[in-house]
């Protein structure tokens, strides 16, 4: 009986063996009635359930493919995401989805609201003068791009042309005055402004109060303008409250093909505006560069530490050099934000790099200095193996042969303890004072722009007493000092491998930057072969320059030294000139040559051991101060050393000159 | 003839049935090899053998790693174990012959591999090709570890696991990342409220239900069942680590509440001491685990450890502790050949031992061996002069990893108990003057030595 009874496993049995099966129990059974009965009972039953599993297998399949085929996009979560964090919602879902938009424009004051939430508010004193604009997205209203252009100085104009010209077509623009905006407001401006249809803004004047919404390309949604009624009075303050129609998401998005950069650059482009290109729809720019790798890359494992603080659009300019580099690799970059930005972290994400946010400790100098040290440590803790990282901020551009230089150096700082940092920045480097991007150099100072920090420095030295959030250092300052530094040395090369482009920094301007950082040699060469490395070693290098200036040629030392003259129009030769220099820390003859020479002369930079080396006319050119310098024995008894006077007291020297 | 009509009935039934078998087979066979994977019920997938859901899974998922230059290496402790008892024929299988399949048909829910973050270059993409290939895939993510100990930093959320399903088998892909001390680490596996808590059967994973520490692998490639996966080089020491891995965290918030409290001692001295105890801890790491001996945080490096995340600077010593299972005489002359002379010796094996080493700069290396009893964990204390001894008691603890002046360590899993024996409920308070007779609310008095065994158990040098 039990024999009988189906069980699963014989199952495969065709349907003729279960037949023959069943015809010779048929005959030996045939007397037992009830027995047959109960065995033909049991096979119905067993057939039926069969049936019946079959079904329900058929519709299981069925369920589960169709729940694959729904395949819910991750990107869904995402967007909501968005949705929640920007305030400004919008009015129901329904078919009239419309902000309501408010502009206020005056002398002492400009806000802008949408939807009742304030999204600019700007009434400090002796702040925000000129025309704020503000791009919001027209599908979901949120705030894209928050500009200000004071076109009360010059040239603010020419950026807000340049910039309006990035703004997407079909964006809701917002504009308004404060204080004062058409007094460098120039036609091309002006053009700009009739071109997005505004009435007012062409025939903007002085002290005029002005509020403009409008669509980029589209029609004005709403404009009110208050001529000033004297030179002496403002126009009086301007309300402009208007309704702005939403338009639907699929309008405002560009129609990319469907791939993980896209997706990337789409998520951004609804974000932020001002980065022009890279949200174009018909031909937006890379956001991937493959660049060539390095062959043998020493510096491949490096892990990059990016410092950043609120410059989005810096950021952006300086990851794109960076990521173009030959032999980077962006899994070792990080880039760390000094506060809560969103904006620099969309950036970071744009490029589908790693981005950590630092909430800011302490004010000024010294919160970079926290900034800096949290950065870091935070640096060698992801990737406690590196024994180096590699430091760079976000107003730098990276030369296309950065890591290359990196990788054909980096063995100097393993194997010379009288090493500090290797530097992609050469101080005195300039169009016309630097060449020969297979040279490099040591130097006393560090110069940071782009640098290589060794982790037991770091670790073992500088971690542990690096300055308290209560001193407010700058951390490249302390940095250099003696007690830090220790005697130890930087290499840099002649021809810096990374370019200072900011202008607004917290110790920058724009004067400044013309003044000491617009003319500086950036090489721009790929895999430049650098010049015999090991002689930048301790020993070889001081045999190196004992070679140079047994070869250089004397200076005529009666000629002034800041006349062009001074160095003859030879090319190719090494020159020498001798300059005072009591003690090892008497600079002035030095720095009235720097000042003379137009290379950077706020501080000194660039010296090693008393010994100067740049270029003039395409030939090398040695400074030694005398008789500090122990390469003074070389000065030819019958050369007086040059003397400048520095110039009598008449100006502070700019105090807070500091290129961090 | 009713009779031969219920026989055409059956007759008709069994050819449907039959039908449907063959239909049940080719289907089989046809969903197989279909691209999206559907959910069936366990036990079909699961009691077919070669070929079967499992070594397809792995299959699939080897290929797709390989692929996308992802080096995943098996953890799978139920395979590891086959392998290594096997070893001598897994070689031998290497060259072709599949006609078995040993390992990774074994039925089972999940199949574990890891792999180490830095070396995963393109996890998006790799993700969607995974789910291409028709895999369902559950990321698990948290919050980066090693940005706690840095005030103020926050990044994104790094994934720990991945459990990635075909058919009724999952793969379990376990990140580990490196830390500081020259260790890989990888997370807990917390379900956060959206997760759908039947994706797989959770309590199974033999992964992620707590944090866990690992010394790096080395890794060989194998052909194991037709498949060439990267393994532990050495399965067997990987599989001794896998259950006493449990990793904790330092409590790095508190830490700050408390040198906010407190403020940190940042003079020289303190700073130097710092130093050299960090170097001698890191020395006595390095000769114990040549040893191989096990040992912990004790006492004021434990509390170090527990309440500010670093060495109290005004400690003067470094505790460890030891289990007196795992003594061995050689550790005395081990930590002689390592530069640290015996400073004192109290007690013998078999009751309250206690070593002392003299390390640099006057910080002394202090080793209390614990002694379990069946409800309670002992240690020993002579005083030198007297000839007393005391005795420390503690509740019982297992051992679990953290990291410590960039060192991967033991301290008791029940830190909060092991610390609150030792330094009462007011551990939190810093106390400069502590002695080690009197202060400790876990100390009783244990006698006085024998006079006649004093030069055994009180040995000063």
């Amino acid at each position: 009986m039990d024999d009988w009874k189906p069980s699963p496993l014989v199952k495969p049995f065709g349907a003729r063996k279960k037949r023959s099966w069943y015809l010779t129990w048929k005959y030996k059974l045939t007397n037992q009635r009830a027995l047959r009965r109960f065995c033909q009972t049991g096979a119905v039953l067993f057939l039926l359930v069969t049936v019946i599993v079959n079904i329900k297998l058929i519709l299981d399949t069925r369920r589960a493919i169709n729940e694959a085929n729904e395949d819910p996009e991750p990107e869904q979560d995402y967007d909501e995401a968005l949705g929640r964090l920007e305030p400004p919602r919008r009015r129901g879902s329904g078919p009239q989805r419309v902000l309501d938009v408010e502009v206020y424009s005056s002398r002492s004051k400009v806000y802008v609201a949408v939807d009742g939430t304030t999204v600019l508010e700007d009434e400090a004193r002796e702040q925000g003068r000129g025309i704020h604009v503000i791009v919001l997205n027209q599908a979901t209203g949120h705030v894209m791009a928050k500009r200000v252009f004071d076109t009360y100085s010059p040239h603010e104009d020419e950026a807000m042309v340049l910039f309006l010209n990035m703004v997407a077509p079909g964006r809701v623009l917002i504009c308004t005055i404060k204080d004062e905006g058409s007094f460098h407001l120039k036609d091309t401006a002006k053009a700009l402004l009739r071109s997005l249809g505004s009435q007012a803004g062409p025939a903007l004047g002085w002290r005029d109060t002005w509020a403009f919404v409008g669509r980029k390309g589209g029609p004005v949604l709403g404009e009110k303008h208050s001529k000033s009624p004297a030179l002496s009075s403002w126009g009086d303050p301007v309300l402009l409250k208007t309704d702005v129609p939403l338009s639907s998401a699929e309008e405002a998005e560009c129609h990319w093909a469907d791939t993980e950069l896209n997706r990337r650059r789409r998520r951004f482009c609804s974000k932020v505006e001002g980065y022009g290109s890279v949200c174009s729809c018909k031909d937006p720019t890379p956001i991937e560069f493959s660049p060539d790798p390095l062959p043998d890359n020493k510096v491949l494992n490096v892990p990059v530490a990016v410092i950043a603080g609120n410059r989005p659009n810096y950021l952006y300019r300086m990851l794109r050099s960076l990521l173009s580099a030959q032999g980077v690799s962006p899994q070792m970059i990080t880039v760390f934000i000094d506060g809560y930005y969103e904006e620099p972290m969309d950036v970071v994400a744009l490029f589908g790099l790693r981005g950590i946010q630092h909430t800011p400790i302490s004010i000024k100098n010294a919160r970079v200095s926290q900034h800096y040290k949290a950065s870091l440590t935070a640096t060698f803790n992801l990737f406690p193996e590196a024994k180096f990282a590699v430091v760079l901020e976000e107003d730098l551009d990276i030369a296309v042969d950065f890591f290359s230089f990196l990788s054909q150096s980096i063995h100097l700082l393993e194997e010379d303890d009288s090493l500090y940092c290797i530097s992609a920045w050469n101080d005195q480097g300039y169009e016309h004072t630097a060449e020969d991007p297979a040279l490099l150099y040591r130097v006393e100072t560090m110069p940071g722009l782009g640098w290589v920090l060794r982790k037991s420095l770091y670790k073992e030295e500088l971690e542990p007493k690096w300055p308290t959030p209560e001193k407010l250092w700058d951390w490249d300052m302390w940095m250099r000092m003696p007690e830090q530094r220790r005697g130890r040395e930087c290499i840099i090369p002649d021809v810096s491998r990374s370019y200072h482009f900011g202008i607004v920094g917290l110790n920058m301007n724009g004067y400044f930057h013309e003044a000491y950082f617009k003319k500086h040699k950036f090489n721009t060469v790929p895999g430049v072969q650098l010049r015999n490395v090991d002689s930048l070693k301790k020993e070889a290098y001081e045999m190196e320059v004992h070679r140079l200036l047994s070869e250089a040629e004397v200076l005529d030392h009666s000629k002034n030294p800041c006349e062009d003259s001074f160095l003859p129009d030879t090319e190719g030769h090494t020159y020498v000139a001798f300059i005072r220099m009591e003690k090892d820390d008497d600079f002035t003859t030095w720095t009235q040559l720097a000042k003379c020479l137009h290379i950077w002369d706020l501080d000194v930079r660039g010296n090693h051991r008393g010994l100067w080396r740049l270029f003039r006319k395409k030939n090398h050119f040695l400074v030694v101060g005398v008789p500090a310098s122990p390469y003074s024995m070389k000065k030819p008894p019958s050369v007086t050393p040059i003397f400048l006077e520095p110039p009598p007291k008449e100006e502070g020297a700019p105090g807070a000159a500091e290129q961090t | 003839m009713s009779r031969i009509n219920k026989n055409v009935i059956l007759a008709l039934l069994t050819l449907t049935s039959s039908a449907f078998l063959l239909f049940q087979l080719y289907y089989y066979k046809h969903y197989l090899s279909a691209k999206n994977g559907a959910s069936l019920s366990k036990q079909r997938g699961s009691r077919v053998g070669f070929e079967g859901t499992q070594w397809r899974a792995v299959k699939k998922f080897i290929m797709l790693t390989s692929s996308q230059n992802v080096p995943v290496f098996l953890i799978d402790p139920l395979i590891l174990e086959l392998i290594d008892k096997n070893s001598g024929q897994v070689k031998n299988v290497s060259h072709g012959s599949t006609s078995e399949c040993k390992f990774f048909c074994v039925p089972r829910d999940f199949t574990a591999f890891a792999l180490q973050y830095h070396l995963w270059k393109n996890e998006e993409g790799w993700f969607r090709l995974a789910e291409n290939m028709g895999f369902q895939c559950l990321k698990i993510e948290s919050k980066d570890p090693r940005l706690d100990g840095i005030d103020s930093l926050s990044g994104t959320e790094i994934p720990l696991h991945y459990i990635c399903k075909l058919a009724s088998h999952a793969i379990h892909l376990v990140i580990f990342y490196e830390r500081s001390g020259n260790y890989l680490w990888h997370g807990h596996l917390r379900l956060k409220g959206h997760i759908d808590k039947k994706f797989v059967p959770f309590r199974k994973l033999q992964f992620g239900r707590y944090p866990g520490a690992f010394d790096r692998p080395e890794l060989q490639h194998i052909t194991v069942d037709g498949l060439e996966v990267l393994i532990p080089k050495d399965p067997m020491h990987f599989l001794e680590e896998v259950p006493h891995s449990r990793f904790i965290e330092c409590r790095y918030k508190e830490a700050r509440a408390f040198f906010q409290q407190y403020l940190d001692d940042n003079t020289v001295e303190a700073m130097a001491f710092r130093k050299s105890a960090k170097e001698l801890l890191q020395l006595a790491a390095k000769t114990l685990k040549k040893l191989g001996v096990r040992f912990w945080l004790s006492s004021g490096t434990c509390l170090g450890w527990y309440r500010q995340c670093n060495i109290i600077s005004y400690s003067k010593d470094v505790d460890l502790g030891i289990f007196i299972k795992d003594y061995r005489s050689d550790i005395i002359s081990a930590f002689q050949d390592a530069g640290l002379p015996l400073k004192h010796k109290f007690g013998k094996v078999e009751d309250s031992l206690e070593l002392s080493f003299q390390g640099k700069d006057d910080v002394k290396l202090d080793i209390f061996f614990f002694y379990e009893e069946t409800d309670h964990m002992w240690n020993g204390g002579t005083q030198a002069k007297t000839g007393k001894k005391f005795k420390y008691l503690f509740p019982k603890f297992t051992l679990c990893w953290t990291e410590f002046v960039d060192m991967k360590v033991h301290v008791p899993c029940e830190t909060i108990e092991y610390i609150e024996a030792n330094y009462g409920k007011t551990w939190k308070i810093p106390v400069k003057t502590w002695d080690w007779k009197r202060s400790p609310p876990n100390v009783q008095p244990n006698g006085v030595w024998p006079i006649s065994e004093w030069d055994e158990v009180i040995q000063l040098y």
